[in-house]
């Protein structure tokens, strides 16, 4: 083994880059996180907006990647919220390639993954569901409440519906979020894990070095599976983003 | 970026013929060869796919169960009622976690819908996972 162990978990680990000081107790820095998050939003910016700069009728490839992703998305919220959900483009859209962008950046070495931590996905979790129930309210009053109540329910057993109901309404950013953070987080950890096994059976000797072909190409198929994965955990996120909306607009099921 | 082919295009017609029946032919061979390489991907699509819904489901019945053994807590940390909020919104959770699934099932369903006339048997692709 090396002098130094090899902890799975050590890539979670969140460092300062530009201390800030402290706000009323609690720690302002600049991190690691921070510093993914900022890269992820300019790497957004620069892909949709500076291929699409001179729009032409025959897209370059770069314009061609950014209405790809337009479409796309658009297709989804339409399909999934229905028509009066495309005022909420603009958030599914930045909750997507946000999500999208930050999961592919973090695969790169010495990077760091956003979403594994749960305070990020809980945050974005959060905002859609504060999102959800404000403009439920103002949209349909008290009428919203009807999500609570399906119908069609005889009157002795509504009681025990109600709050079924309630709690699985609440429910909704917790699994929407755990999802997106397990996801997240499982994955980078079996990697480091698969990846610390080749390092640690290469150092033992010949033999070793090669039982670490194994390991090393479960790595290289786990790699390429984390990819699809922080593809499709933005996807589901998106998605779920809009079926939540659709509640929004329609309750009572 | 900018591919060369693509200011060539709308000036003369040879260019543009050329052009076209190139990408005409690449088409022709693309589909041609398409249904060898299509069942592949397909296949592992539907692992991941059930991976996916398995993590799906899985947090859907946590989740509910947590916020009700949250929510029970609270509740008696409010009122001092010490066990019996908990144990029944923990129940209540339980139900919760169920019409999750439910729900998340149905959706599943509905996104991959049947086509009409097919028989009401599973087919070889169910077997296989």
């Amino acid at each position: 083994m090396s002098e130094k162990p090899i902890e799975p978990i050590h890539q979670f680990q969140i460092h300062d880059i530009i201390p800030l000081g402290n706000v009323g107790g609690a720690h302002i820095a600049f991190t690691n996180s921070a510093l993914l998050m900022v890269l992820t939003v300019l790497v957004v910016s620069a892909v949709l907006l500076i291929p699409t700069g001179a729009q032409r009728l025959v897209p370059t490839r770069g314009q061609l990647i950014a209405e790809q992703l337009f479409t796309f998305v658009s297709d989804m919220v339409n399909s999934t919220a229905g028509h009066d959900a495309m005022k909420f483009f603009p958030l599914v859209f930045t909750l997507f390639t946000f999500i999208l962008v930050s999961n592919w950046l973090g695969m790169l070495p010495y990077s760091f993954t956003v979403a594994s931590h749960l305070v990020v996905t809980a945050c974005l979790a959060v905002l859609v569901f504060l999102t959800v129930v404000i403009y439920g309210f103002a949209r349909n009053g008290l009428k919203f409440f009807k999500l609570f109540v399906p119908s069609g329910i005889p009157w002795f057993i509504i009681w025990l519906v109600v709050p079924i109901e309630i709690i699985s309404f609440l429910s909704r950013p917790v699994s929407h979020s755990l999802r997106l953070w397990g996801n997240m987080l499982a994955g980078h950890i079996v990697l480091k894990v698969f990846g610390g096994m080749v390092v640690g059976l290469a150092s033992v000797g010949a033999l070793g070095a090669i039982a670490a072909i194994l390991p090393l190409g479960m790595a290289v198929a786990l790699t390429g599976l984390e990819v699809l994965v922080g593809g499709l955990q933005a996807f589901v996120f998106a998605v779920l983003t809009c079926v939540y909306l659709h509640d929004a607009i329609h309750p009572g099921h | 970026m900018a591919d060369p082919h693509d200011e060539k295009r709308p000036e003369g017609d040879d260019g543009k013929r050329s052009v076209t029946e190139d990408l005409a032919s690449r088409i022709a061979r693309a589909k041609s060869e398409l249904p060898v390489a299509k069942p592949e991907p397909a296949a592992r699509g539907n692992g991941i796919q059930g991976a996916n819904r398995a993590y799906r489901l899985a947090s859907e019945f946590v989740a509910a169960i947590i916020v009700g053994a949250g929510l029970g807590y609270g509740i008696d940390l409010l009122f001092g009622t010490r066990p019996w909020a908990m144990v029944i919104l923990l129940l209540l959770g339980f139900c919760a976690g169920v019409l999750n699934i439910v729900r998340a099932t149905a959706e599943m369903n509905a996104e991959t819908s049947v086509p009409p006339g097919t028989p009401a048997v599973p087919d070889e692709d169910d077997d296989d996972k």
